[in-house]
């Protein structure tokens, strides 16, 4: 039942839902990426990825896991995908085990902040406006609920709730624009 | 459209944008939780440094005291005010303490509108105490001491560890730190049931302190073990001892509410927190106690004991000598004589001396007979999470332990026992090191939890002692839990309470719960909005107290003399002079509003930026002001100790005596024309005396920003001091 896409490749994983738009890219090599960060923000960095150094001799040390929370944290807002990219496709099981000290995390943030797929306000609108039935600026919080649990990199019910939580209005309706608004305001 | 058009098909039609949106969506929130996590973590951080900041101070400020006791002369004045919070009560013999107790003469009159109590207590009326604190009753004073010489009898028969069995089918509840938290023990009752045959309960410690009701938390409990004597226990905590309660709350909340009789109930207090077990053993495979272990811990020590000697864990214990008539008498001598020196530090040969010890002046004296190290100066502070690393450079100092014999060596080894045993905290490292954030008990990590498990034959420790978020918290591959039943105990929507049921198969089950409903509905941005800004309220404060040291660290660093320092440069100067490793860069967007374009600071208009105002004070000197703001915590201690007779008034020369005191201790200069100057600020009514409260209230700062309501947070009381850390006196 797979949907029609336009510039997507095979699916990466067998029964993974489609993915937008990533070519087929070569391998994530950090030697690649010219860091081009000012002295100051490296020092910014530097207090965030300590915040999130869990090693009990502070080595300045994260696991595989940590990596997209951190790089979110600090403003960005990659997919899963690009995520497990630059981290080089770990397998699952690396994830908590594998680490990444300040230096190796460096490029990795680099390249995720020249990406350009950032998405702006109004490209979420848009998004957003797929799901608006009637033209009329809201989306059925139900039918957001569902898509965002079941298309894409999904989310879970837990998840879905925390973000919809005092959003609908008694029709159980959600006017779009203010909930980007809301969620890019973060 | 709705026309015609189904549901599958519209999907099929959109769906690679429907996709699309659906990505981009998932991003931004997954972006959106992560920051929350971040801000939440570093609020968590800044309510926890300045936490056990205080409670390092209020060690500091009691070593100090014991140190003037040692050195001053016994006619000076100095060692007259402070005196007597080292004597031992003057009644010593049992009999003299029940008349002591004795209610009888105290007469419940006509109006009052509380419960009576009846003795012995029903359970009826132990639930009829819980409706009338419910309904903001207050007990009687009568009633009160009336339930303390209850409950002091049934104490004295139990032994230092409870060893209690979960047979048949029958679950223990154990409740975790309440603090004075009426709030969350009602609904801990209304969750779970009230103590009951059928229903036993544990409570752990840290009954009483910062929230504003731990007197009826305390005749509640002490009622139910009353009424249900093998089915309620109780485990000592660190705050069930009379010289913490006078920093945290406890001390003042009896007096307030007691005027009359609140002394004397405060006495009987101070007796039977000493007489509280010390732990308690579930199935003989459970162990449950309040802070924790360290690796000399003993059961076999802690069992034999004599308990009630440790009025105040933070105090060795008292020389005790059997009279002639075959009664023990608690020696009223001077307690630091002889048998006691105090000129090395007592439980642990030395401060750590790395690069990320915390101030290393844990139960130490200031004498200078100690050897200091260069590292001592070291004022680096790392967040709590890494303070216990790289122990490389440790060394030893010379512990002057007196010649006096055995009998002191095992009293120490007893206090040592004690002191881990309330104060001790887990760290994620093997190893067993003091615990200097707090200044008393270890940090102690999983190969000593494997080791102590083993060589007692148990496979669970339950403690306290430290918030958590979610109310628990795992640690030592599942072997440790810790437990605290306070939500909302930072600030409201901070954290979650929780209690543990376990039943005979020793497998501990969580509920967690928080206390205000409107918590409930917050969304999870909007709690940690609301904490967090609570938190930096409490830090500009801070920041404003420690001004002068600010602009000396922004002004070295400004060789040109601009007024500007680079946003990195601000960074690093707050951290030099606050010393609480705090992720200052990451909170700079909160802290700093008046970047100018180029990314600097001017770092004058900072301070009128933080918005934080102070009374008006323009006549006091203002270095004096700044250590009022700094040390309010202390100097309220300081001023209830010398108010000897709990009036919660002291006279203007003992305040000019605890303003030398304190000149002393943070080796000040503060000469009496200022101290003057305050003093006329505050007695209006020229009558030589100064209403401590008043005086505090005078001084408070406030935040011209702030919209919170003045909840129950204890930030919000007493704004506890960040007593700086190269301010021990080196006398």
């Amino acid at each position: 039942m797979a949907p029609k896409k336009k510039e997507e490749p095979k699916p990466v994983a067998p029964v993974a839902p489609p993915e937008p738009a990533r070519p087929n890219t070569p391998e994530f090599d950090p030697t690649s990426v010219t860091l081009e960060f000012t002295p100051e923000q490296i020092e910014d960095f530097k207090d965030s990825f300590q915040l999130f150094d869990r090693t009990p001799a502070n080595e300045m040390k994260i696991t595989y896991a940590q990596c997209g929370d951190l790089i979110r944290a600090l403003g960005q807002n990659p997919t899963n995908a690009e995520i497990m990219h630059v981290l080089g496709k770990p397998k699952p099981e690396d994830m908590q085990t594998k680490m990444l000290d300040f230096d190796q995390f460096l490029p990795i943030h680099q390249h995720i902040c020249k990406s350009k797929n950032r998405g702006t306000y109004e490209d979420f609108v848009e998004g957003l406006r797929v799901f608006d039935k009637e033209g009329n600026g809201s989306v059925m919080g139900a039918e957001l609920r569902h898509v965002l649990a079941t298309l894409g990199e999904k989310m879970r019910e837990d998840e879905v709730e925390q973000l919809m939580q005092n959003q609908e209005d008694p029709n159980g309706c959600i006017n779009y624009e203010a909930f980007v608004k809301y969620i890019m305001g973060s | 459209m709705g026309c015609g058009v189904t549901k599958s098909n519209q999907f099929n039609k959109h769906s690679g944008k429907a996709i699309r949106a659906a990505v981009l969506i998932q991003r931004w929130y997954r972006q959106y939780v992560a920051r929350t996590e971040m801000r939440r973590r570093y609020t968590w951080h800044i309510f926890q440094s300045i936490e056990y900041s205080g409670e390092q101070a209020q060690i500091k400020l009691y070593n100090f005291l014991g140190y003037l006791m040692d050195n001053f002369t016994p006619s000076s004045n100095e060692r007259n005010l402070i005196s007597h919070i080292f004597r031992e009560n003057e009644v010593c013999r049992d009999a003299e303490w029940e008349r002591y107790f004795c209610y009888k003469n105290i007469e419940v009159p006509e109006i009052y509108s509380g419960p009576h109590l009846f003795f012995p207590l029903t359970v009826e009326q132990a639930v009829g105490l819980v409706e009338a604190f419910r309904n903001k009753k207050q007990l009687h004073s009568r009633y009160v001491l009336q339930l303390l010489a209850e409950t002091w009898k049934l104490f004295r028969m139990m032994p230092n560890i409870n060893r209690i069995s979960t047979c048949q089918s029958k679950e223990i509840t154990i409740c975790g730190d309440l603090h004075g938290q009426l709030e969350d023990l009602l609904l801990i009752f209304y969750k779970n049931g009230m103590p009951s045959l059928e229903k036993p309960y544990l409570f752990n410690g840290d009954f009483v302190d910062r929230g504003k009701d731990s007197i009826e938390i305390l005749i509640i409990l002490f009622s139910f073990m009353l009424v249900y004597p093998s089915e309620v226990y109780l485990n000592r905590g660190n705050h069930e001892d009379h010289i913490v309660n006078l920093r945290y709350g406890f001390t003042k909340e009896v007096l307030t509410k007691y005027k009359l009789h609140g002394k004397r109930i405060l006495k009987l207090l101070q007796k039977i927190f000493s007489w509280l077990p010390l732990a308690t053993v579930i199935d003989q495979k459970v162990l449950v106690l309040h802070g924790g272990i360290s690796d000399t811990t003993d059961l076999g020590v802690l069992t034999r004991v004599d308990r009630h000697n440790y009025v105040s864990a933070l105090r060795p214990p008292k020389k005790r000598h059997i009279s002639s008539t075959g009664t023990s008498i608690d020696s009223d001598d001077d307690v630091w004589g002889k048998s006691f020196q105090r000129r090395a530090s007592l439980i642990y040969p030395k401060p750590l001396g790395t690069r990320d010890s915390f101030h290393s002046r844990s139960l130490q004296d200031f004498s200078d007979r100690i050897k200091g190290n260069s590292e001592d100066d070291l004022e680096v502070r790392r967040r709590r999470q890494s303070v216990f690393i790289n122990r490389s450079t440790e060394k030893e100092t010379t512990l002057t332990v007196s010649t006096e014999s055995v009998s002191s060596d095992n009293a120490k080894e007893e206090w040592k026992q004690i002191l881990d045993l309330l104060w001790s905290d887990p760290m994620s490292q093997d190893g067993c090191v003091p615990n200097e954030v707090r200044g008393g008990g270890c940090y102690w990590g999983p190969d000593v939890t494997e080791d102590f498990l083993n060589r007692h034959n148990l496979q669970l420790i339950i403690r306290s002692h430290e918030c958590k978020q979610e109310g628990y918290e795992f640690c030592h591959n599942r072997k440790v839990l810790t437990l605290f039943s306070a939500s909302n105990y930072y600030d409201v929507g901070s954290n979650r309470g929780a209690y543990v049921k376990l039943g005979p198969d020793l497998v501990p089950y969580m509920i967690q719960y928080q206390a205000t409903s409107m918590t409930r509905e917050l969304t999870v941005r909007q709690r940690v909005g609301r904490t967090e800004r609570s938190a930096l309220k409490v830090l500009r404060e801070q920041l404003f107290a420690h001004k002068s040291d600010l602009i000396c660290a922004f002004k070295k660093l400004d060789s040109n003399n601009t007024g500007l320092v680079s946003l990195n440069e601000w960074a690093t100067a707050v951290e030099s002079v606050m010393h609480l490793g705090l992720p200052w860069r990451m909170m700079r967007g909160q802290l700093v509003t008046c970047k100018t374009s180029d990314g600097t600071v001017d770092y004058n208009e900072w301070f009128n930026e933080l918005a934080i105002k102070g009374p008006n004070t323009d006549h006091i000197d203002q270095s004096l002001l700044e250590t009022l703001y700094r040390h309010r915590s202390t100097l309220e201690t300081i001023f209830r100790i010398v108010d000897t007779d709990n009036s919660g008034f002291i006279t203007i020369e003992d305040f000019r005596q605890t303003w030398k005191l304190l000149s002393v201790y943070l080796k000040m200069e503060i000469t009496d024309e200022a101290i003057s100057d305050l003093s006329v600020t505050i007695d209006r009514n020229k009558d030589g005396s100064i209403d401590i409260d008043e005086f505090m209230e005078a001084f408070r700062l406030t935040d011209k920003k702030s919209r919170l309501e003045r909840g129950r947070s204890m930030f919000m009381g007493t704004a506890p001091d960040l007593t700086k850390l190269d301010e021990e006196p080196n006398i």
